[in-house]
């Protein structure tokens, strides 16, 4: 009778377990991670708050600006309150919506070498890797970007 | 002659007369909100980190008697912030926060509101740099606002959470 009871309850936590994890997980949430853009020269970390994404600069292959050697700011950003902003933490992607045909829109994405923010799509081509297309007005009017994902940590710099 | 300029002068001014007594220009109310807490959940790690907060604002709450039916917020500006340690880690490590607000709502976009960078070493407090220009109107209008902190971090940390208390002043444009 015990060993009844014990197995009924076992059965009952795994399931409120899983339901519980089920309801937790969107199907948006697998852009959650680190990914590299097909330079190599950053690494962007995409989570979300509330129901939107957003992804920031979590790694720079040179963090320091070269004339000061200190760790390079957002100088480029029209807004001049914000040009000390660190580049390093930026958040670069930015209200992202997960739709229901599989992809992320509705999202901009920021380039702080020109201080210029595009319209962005998101595709997921296979769960490692990102299309990701900016442009302007019209998708026809944009560039795409490769984007790889990162199984572990950014390494230090 | 004079009926000419006056009749200039009549499609010129009316419709902007028309225009601002439509509009109007609100009153503004000073919305404070002190010691909201957010925690930077561990392990963190050396870089940028985020904490966030869900902040409700309710305008018959905050006008209390002088709320009527139907009015709104039009415009929103951040005033101040300011950022203190909320464990007796202090600042330690933490070289420079940054805060955004962001919103569930599609059309409207997250922007960055204050920051600090680099931040003063021993400071018990820091008031942050606030962008003075940041429209935050349509995105506290929505009624849910997200506080998301960004503090950048000079080492890994491996040993829990680390968290900061947030006052933020906000002028508030209401309009009916």
């Amino acid at each position: 009778m015990l060993r009844k009871l014990s197995l009924w309850a076992a059965s009952a936590l795994i399931a409120v377990t899983s339901l519980n994890f089920e309801l937790q997980e969107s199907p948006g949430d697998k852009l959650i991670g680190v990914w590299e853009p097909s330079n190599g020269r950053s690494r962007i970390k995409i989570d979300k708050i509330g129901t939107k994404y957003y992804g920031r600069v979590v790694w720079l292959i040179e963090p320091n600006d070269p004339e000061t050697n200190l760790p390079k700011t957002d100088k480029n950003n029209p807004d001049a309150a914000l040009k000390n902003v660190p580049l390093k933490g930026y958040r670069m992607l930015k209200d992202f919506v997960y739709q229901t045909d599989g992809t992320w829109s509705e999202g901009t994405i920021y380039d702080p070498l020109n201080g210029s923010t595009y319209n962005c799509v998101i595709k997921m081509k296979d769960k490692n890797t990102l299309d990701i297309r900016g442009y302007i007005g019209v998708q026809a009017l944009g560039r795409t970007d490769v984007w790889k994902r990162l199984a572990t940590a950014p390494a230090k710099k | 002659m004079i009926k000419n300029i006056l009749r200039i002068a009549g499609t010129m001014v009316l419709p902007a007369l028309l225009i601002w007594g439509c509009s109007g220009s609100g009153t503004v109310h000073e919305y404070s909100v002190n010691d909201l807490n957010i925690t930077l959940e561990g392990p963190l790690f050396e870089g940028p980190n985020q904490g966030q907060y869900s902040l409700e604002i309710d305008l018959k709450s905050i006008l209390g008697d002088a709320y009527q039916e139907g009015m709104l917020i039009s415009d929103a500006r951040l005033t101040s912030a300011t950022v203190a340690p909320g464990d007796s880690l202090g600042f330690g490590m933490v070289r420079s926060l940054v805060l955004s607000f962001a919103s569930d709502d599609a059309e409207v976009a997250m922007q960055e509101v204050a920051f600090k960078n680099p931040l003063p070493a021993e400071s018990s407090s820091v008031a942050l740099d606030v962008a003075p220009d940041a429209e935050l109107g349509t995105l506290v209008s929505g009624g849910t606002v997200y506080l998301v902190l960004d503090a950048d971090l000079a080492e890994d940390f491996y040993d829990g959470n680390r968290s900061f208390k947030i006052n933020l002043t906000l002028d508030l444009t209401v309009k009916s």
